[in-house]
């Protein structure tokens, strides 16, 4: 599903990310680990269609990367950093709006109610955004993204903010998405979350 | 002050790195504004007010009723003010030092308090000052009367700072009394006997005009309230909350960082109120079709915060009437459109969240289902919709008055151009670095100019397309232009979206 040939990353003279060539199947969840500043989150931009490499080829299902290719924004979903939440709708609400923006919207609400559940945020449903702590902001950022069908899913330290037992839940909710014939690549520092997901593990180490 | 805060404002002064160079460099700054804007803007002002048109203003019938409502405005305003920055306020370091320890508020606030009444006592003496000068020059009334009418202004300021005071520590009150305030004094305007036992009545009792000298009763009136005004400041003080002080302190700090770092867009958004009600009524309702749903989302969504809304849509109305008035006036009426320009596009922000959500989508990861350009489009239906009704309403109402229809096309081309504007603002992003670059000219570094123009470029084009939409069907081609040029930017800042 995704094919990383020789991707690499540079800028003014400084290497953000050295190369790096991996192919990742269906049904397989990838976890990419390293130190701060190894060129994880910049892996994960590149896959995502949200940075070029300055080297090398990614495919996804054969395709370019192309994040406006109607195809592509199916195939991948991708959290780095949390997204862009609208300040005038509640929770429920957000969740709703962008399913029903992928799924027949008569499926929507049930798509929508099924992911606030899985993560634990139907009792939040009414509530905006900035009445969310930390952890519940990351669970809602994470809740955008899954209400929504995808193949690829791309997800940059989704441990952030999170308790164990919300860690516990996240983690649950990616093995189910893997389970389900998704592919997973995941940036974290989380050894719990990395064994609970991961089937195979990439290490990248700070460019010299 | 009092001795004891002293240790801790002289910590905290200690931590500015200012040097005697950094001190004279802003005095010949100051100098250079002062020479360079105020001075000319000073006579302008002075030219304008003795002038014809503005001696005609200031000799109307209803000037005297016009000064009493401006003053209730101004209180009202005050008291509004106070609820979101209060004149008690300190750096937040500074604030919880202070706050936290056993020294009366009385004590700790006395500076700020007294800086920002000085301020507000300045500005309405100004007013008043600049107002009977102009009218005595004319001959209109007398020095003495110039004199006491300026007293009054002085006045009129010890009471606006007590109740921006008082909206700082009673913001619950503070709005239905603000609201009560303007709508009496609205009320009052065609009653004499409201005029005589009203604070702003009184004001308009003192109005220099004629050869009557100010009821003595009226002015006797307005120093009772001054000094019930300062009386009750201790008071008020002793009633400030730590806990919203600090967040006060805390929001004008971050605000005063971005606008000092040309941010005006950041530094707006500090004071951008959260939404806290229509929390149970469903904002997304899909099976009609994703173009009503986001409308619909829209529109639910703009009305959670309602008083923002309803100000929003008040200054609207008020920028298609100025609008149509400026088209209708015999003479040049650029100056109102550009004003009327300014107000629309203000008046624009609570039915752009839409838009600026939209904005932060495309320059993300993909979130929705659908294209960035579909998204955006969808966002933009609902302001559409609203801003060109309210301001063709505005027009039609001038048109009907004026027996003249073209304030209804001009209407029609501010509103779309200013959403497109809008659209523009929300696409705009961060400082390009290249501004950052220092170049050397005989006259200094030109680059410093381009930074303040590159951040309030909205404010600029938002003046240039009212006051193209004013001459819209005299000179068509000036109202084209306009619209390119915004478009042209709108187009640009899409291509360069992250």
């Amino acid at each position: 599903m995704i094919d990383a040939d020789g991707v690499a990353v540079a800028t003014g003279g400084s290497t953000l990310l050295p190369p790096v060539s991996v192919v990742v199947g269906p049904g397989e969840a990838l976890v990419v680990r390293g130190g701060n500043g190894a060129g994880k989150t910049t892996l994960l931009r590149v896959l995502a269609g949200s940075r070029r490499p300055t080297s090398g080829v990614v495919r996804i299902d054969g395709d370019a990367v192309d994040p406006r290719d109607r195809g592509f924004r199916r195939r991948v979903a991708s959290m780095i950093g949390l997204p862009p939440m609208a300040p005038d709708l509640t929770v429920a609400d957000h969740v709703l709006l962008v399913a029903a923006t992928w799924v027949d919207e008569s499926t929507a609400g049930s798509l929508a109610g099924s992911v606030l559940a899985e993560l634990g945020l139907s009792a939040l449903g009414r509530r905006f955004p900035h009445e969310l702590s930390s952890g519940q902001t990351q669970l809602f950022g994470l809740a955008l993204v899954l209400a929504r069908p995808f193949d690829v899913l791309i997800v940059d330290e989704p441990e952030q903010r999170l308790d164990p037992e919300h860690l516990e839940v996240v983690g649950r909710a990616l093995r189910a998405r893997r389970d389900g014939g998704a592919t997973l690549v995941v940036a974290t520092h989380s050894r719990p979350l990395a064994e609970a997901i991961g089937d195979r593990f990439l290490q990248l180490d700070p460019a010299a | 002050m009092s001795p004891r805060p002293r240790p801790a404002v002289a910590i905290w002064r200690a931590r500015s790195t200012t040097t005697t160079g950094d001190r004279l460099y802003l005095g010949y700054l100051l100098v250079a504004v002062a020479g360079v804007v105020v001075a000319p803007l000073a006579r302008a002002l002075w030219q304008g007010l003795t002038g014809a048109e503005g001696i005609a203003a200031l000799t109307t019938s209803t000037a005297p009723a016009s000064a009493g409502l401006i003053v209730a405005a101004v209180w009202a305003a005050a008291l509004l003010l106070g609820r979101e920055r209060g004149p008690a306020l300190l750096p937040p370091f500074l604030l919880h030092a202070l706050a936290t320890s056993d020294l009366p508020y009385r004590v700790v606030f006395r500076g700020p308090l007294l800086r920002c009444g000085a301020l507000v006592v300045a500005i309405c003496t100004g007013a008043a000052g600049l107002t009977g000068a102009s009218l005595a020059h004319r001959g209109f009334a007398s020095a003495e009367q110039a004199v006491v009418f300026t007293i009054v202004g002085a006045l009129v300021g010890v009471v606006a700072t007590a109740a921006w005071l008082a909206g700082q520590t009673h913001p619950r009150v503070a709005l239905p009394v603000a609201i009560g305030v303007v709508a009496l004094a609205s009320g009052g305007l065609s009653s004499p006997a409201l005029q005589a036992s009203t604070p702003w009545g009184w004001v308009g009792l003192a109005y220099p005009l004629g050869t009557a000298p100010p009821p003595p009763g009226a002015l006797a009136g307005l120093v009772a309230l001054a000094l019930v005004a300062v009386a009750v400041v201790p008071a008020l003080l002793s009633r400030l909350r730590p806990a919203e002080t600090a967040v006060q302190a805390a929001r004008w700090q971050a605000a005063t960082s971005s606008a000092l770092g040309t941010e005006f867009g950041a530094a707006a958004t500090v004071y951008r109120k959260a939404p806290h009600v229509g929390r149970r009524v469903r904002a997304v309702r899909p099976g009609h079709g994703l173009g009503v749903a986001f409308f619909v989302r829209d529109a639910i969504g703009a009305a959670r915060t309602p008083g923002r809304l309803v100000v929003g849509l008040i200054a609207l109305g008020v920028g298609g009437l100025l609008l149509g008035y400026a088209v209708v006036s015999p003479g040049p009426g650029w100056l109102l459109g550009a004003a009327a320009g300014l107000i629309v596009f203000a008046a624009t922000g609570p039915l752009t969240d839409g838009i600026r959500h939209a904005a932060a989508v495309a320059a993300d990861v993909p979130l929705y289902g659908i294209g960035d350009g579909r998204l955006l489009v969808s966002h933009s239906m609902l302001p559409l919709a609203v801003v060109v009704l309210v301001l063709v309403s505005a027009a039609v109402v001038v048109s009907l008055s004026a027996a003249n229809g073209a304030p209804i096309l001009s209407a029609m081309a501010l509103g779309v151009t200013t959403l497109l504007l809008r659209v523009g603002q929300a696409l705009k992003g961060p400082l390009p670095p290249v501004l950052l670059t220092p170049i050397s000219s005989p006259m200094g570094d030109p680059m410093a100019a381009v930074r303040v123009l590159w951040a309030l470029d909205g404010l600029l084009f938002a003046a240039v397309i009212g006051a193209a939409a004013t001459v819209g069907l005299d000179a068509p081609l000036a109202l084209l232009a306009a619209a390119g040029l915004v478009a042209g930017v709108v187009a640009q800042r899409w291509r360069h979206r992250a």
